[in-house]
């Protein structure tokens, strides 16, 4: 197996991201994954059907972010086992931009700056690639409202995106771009870190926006290690990664255990991947 | 006249002959001095001279150019157009490849006493400011540069009135010559104390990739605190074999600013000097240079520090791919007394094939005491992250790489303040980057003389 094509030939499959009629289930499998001969993820089984909210916590260094990074398609992490499947689609066999017009997002941890290109130029790109093109005035007005829902200045229409953002301003862009697309599937890679509890509230608040507009078909996998996000949006489901599996999952409840005794009892307790807690 | 070459020197001395008895004999006697130096000069050669190491000019035959005819009605509606679209309110000097000058559009600068006319007839009607024009450009000095002194036609002339604010900007359009012919575009601007200007250049041709040459200069004279905005666009045809000069002499406190977009020809020597002569003189250049196919550009920038707190600042970012080579040198220059000079000095590249190559060396000499100069140059790829950022959002690979280079010069772009002149260096970039087919250089076999031809 190998590392994620970043071009590709062939047919795109009909309807891009918005007409697709397989349910935008994603299915991961023994997922392995490596980076410059690193393994990290050590075979990875997660299931999210459409519409549901997940959350997946689990100590730094466990692999959440690089399965986030993987089921997007980055180039550097190799997959050398187990399979995933989004919308009935092979996942792996898809290059990014794909993958993303198949209905996946990804919220950054770290959004990369694109010097010289604005937020306006970066989302009409987006939107024209999905084949969601809205005219100007359109595509102006709604900006606006997304912006001023989350609170954000005016004046970044026109920045280069991320380009000297601070943290939080970053976390409230990648949200925008959420709200923008309104995917199928919303991957949040610690879309609360390192905010105060206003704009964590204004990112909890955005991201349920969109969930509510898209009657509850947007799923979530929302990487966190804070108990306060899940209370703007609760979980159906929590797992736990450690050293590269998930190692215990349950209901919403496990992430308030998790809140009050820490990931150690899970981390001790688990003899076999995946258990139910 | 149409089988005289320049290099024919018999034959060019009779050109030389009626241009000296058409003139003024102060200019008679500058175009003979030239000559004799240009005569005297070998044509410039990568391994004697430092100037040319990395441009090899050997395969460039002058005698295989005849004088240019006048311009293709289509190429006059083309550089027509391209004012139309800019810069429509800007005065409009048409610059033929055979020395035809056409002026217009020039009325409300004409009453601010702002002259606007063809640089020969200049010539004869206000020798003195001519002349101070054309004083920035030696005649004896450069191979090209004395060529063009002796065997220039027509070209461009705009003078500033002391304390005139120049209502509307000025835009030369020179056009290429003819497949097979050689042109001398020239502009010469002299802005007196406490005026204002701002130029555009744009140098523009048909689509063919026949060989064609082009030898141009462009002096400018900046009088004490007097401002010039200079936009030179290059986009020529790109079989052409171009060289030039652009030379801005500034006084004490007098503000320069050059954004440049070079984009077309297949080889191009440039050589875009600032002289900061009169104490307090401050200059941006700022520069884009996209290079595609087999073009080779090669730009030889000079920051010359000659007084006290004088400030030059110089960004030149070149995107290079397929075959193209971009050769970028530039020399900050600071005399003994330009104390408390300040320059700075970045290249930056983007290579976007295997095959492309850039080179920057940028250079700090200094003679004076308590300076602060600086330089950087850098040659980077597309970055990764950037581009799987663009991709995790939907956008295809290709359009991810066109969207982060538009990006790259953006930042030079985004300081054009003209809105209408900003779209259209967009948007000319936008089509270089997409890489609407350019034409292949004709007869690209080993022993012609077409210019870039030289990709591995
Ligand atoms: N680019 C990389 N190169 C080498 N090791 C990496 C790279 N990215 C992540 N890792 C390693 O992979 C492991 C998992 O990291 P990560 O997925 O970021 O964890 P988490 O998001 O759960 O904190 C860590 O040990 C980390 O050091
Ligand atoms: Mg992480």
């Amino acid at each position: 197996m190998s590392s994620a094509p970043l071009t590709q030939s062939g047919p795109e499959p009909p309807g891009g991201g918005s007409a697709v009629s397989a349910p935008a289930e994603l299915r991961v499998e023994g997922l392995r994954v490596q980076i410059e001969g690193k393994r990290i993820l050590e075979g990875v089984d997660l299931r999210v059907p459409e519409g549901e909210v997940h959350a997946l916590m689990g100590p730094n260094g466990s692999g959440k972010s690089t399965l986030a990074y993987t089921l997007m398609g980055h180039p550097k992490y190799e997959v050398t086992g187990g399979s995933v499947s989004f919308a009935g689609e092979d996942l792996l066999a898809l290059t990014p931009d794909r993958r993303a017009r198949l209905g996946l997002f990804l919220s950054f941890q770290q959004p990369t700056a694109i010097p010289g290109v604005t937020t306006v130029n970066f989302l009409r790109a987006a939107l024209r690639s999905q084949g969601r093109e809205l005219p100007a005035r359109d595509f102006i007005r709604r900006l606006g409202e997304e912006m001023e829902a989350l609170r954000m200045d005016p004046s970044f229409r026109s920045r280069y995106i991320n380009d000297g953002f601070s943290g939080g301003e970053r976390k409230r862009a990648e949200i925008l771009q959420l709200a923008m697309l309104e995917p199928r599937l919303a991957i949040l890679d610690e879309p609360d870190s390192g905010l105060d509890v206003d704009a964590l509230r204004t990112v909890a608040e955005g991201v349920r926006r969109v969930m509510e507009r898209n009657a509850g078909r947007m799923g979530v996998l929302l990487i966190t290690h804070y108990y306060r996000i899940l209370e703007h949006l609760t979980p159906d489901r929590v797992h736990v990664m450690s050293e590269g599996r998930v190692v215990a999952s349950g209901g919403s409840e496990l992430a308030h255990r998790i809140e009050a005794e820490g990931y150690e009892p899970f981390l001790d307790a688990f003899s076999s991947a995946g258990r139910e807690v | 006249m149409t089988d005289v070459t320049v290099a024919e020197g018999a034959i060019a001395r009779r050109r030389l002959g009626t241009l000296v008895d058409g003139g003024p004999a102060w200019l008679g006697d500058r175009r003979t001095a030239a000559w004799d130096a240009f005569t005297a000069l070998p044509l410039p050669s990568s391994s004697r001279d430092e100037d040319w190491r990395r441009t090899d000019i050997s395969k460039l035959r002058l005698g295989d150019f005849a004088p240019a005819g006048p311009a293709a009605e289509a190429l006059v509606a083309a550089a027509r157009a391209r004012h139309a679209r800019a810069l429509p309110q800007a005065a409009l000097v048409l610059c033929g490849p055979d020395g035809a000058v056409s002026v217009d559009h020039a009325d409300s600068l004409l009453a601010q006493g702002v002259i606007v006319c063809p640089l020969q007839e200049a010539a004869l009607r206000h020798p003195e400011v001519v002349r101070r024009g054309l004083s920035a450009v030696g005649v004896d000095g450069a191979y090209f540069a004395a060529l063009w002194n002796a065997l220039w036609a027509g070209g461009a002339f705009v003078y500033v009135p002391r304390g005139v604010e120049a209502m509307t900007p000025v835009w030369v359009s020179h056009l290429a010559p003819e497949a097979g012919a050689v042109s001398f575009p020239s502009t010469v601007v002299v802005v007196d104390e406490r005026a204002s200007l701002t130029l555009v250049e744009d140098r523009v041709g048909p689509g063919d990739a026949a060989p064609r040459l082009s030898v141009g200069v462009t002096a400018l004279r900046v009088a004490d605190q007097s401002r010039v905005d200079d936009i030179p666009v290059q986009q020529l045809p790109p079989g052409t074999w171009h060289f030039a000069t652009r030379r801005a002499a500034l006084a004490a406190g007098s503000r320069y600013r050059l954004l440049g977009a070079t984009l077309g020809a297949g080889l191009e020597k440039a050589y875009w000097d600032v002289l900061l002569e009169g104490a307090g003189a401050e200059a941006d250049v700022l520069a884009v240079c996209h290079a595609r196919g087999r073009q080779h550009l090669d730009l030889q920038s000079l920051q010359l520090h000659r007084a006290r707190d004088t400030r030059s600042n110089l960004l030149y970012k070149v995107a290079a791919r397929d075959l193209a080579r971009s050769v970028y040198s530039g020399l900050i220059d600071v005399e003994r007394d330009a104390v408390h000079a300040d320059g700075y000095v970045l290249n930056r590249n983007l290579l976007l094939s295997r095959g492309a190559v850039a080179s920057g060396v940028p250079r700090l000499e200094i003679k004076a005491n308590d300076v602060r100069c600086g330089h950087g140059n850098s040659v980077g790829h597309v970055d990764d992250e950037e581009r799987f950022y663009l991709m995790a959002r939907g956008v295809p690979a290709e359009e991810a790489e066109r969207l982060i280079v538009t990006g790259f010069f953006a930042d030079v772009i985004d300081r054009v303040s003209q809105e209408s002149l900003r779209e259209w260096l967009t948007a000319l970039l936008a089509v270089e980057i997409a890489g609407a087919p350019a034409a292949e250089p004709e007869a690209a076999t080993e022993d012609a003389a077409e210019p870039g031809g030289r990709g591995s």
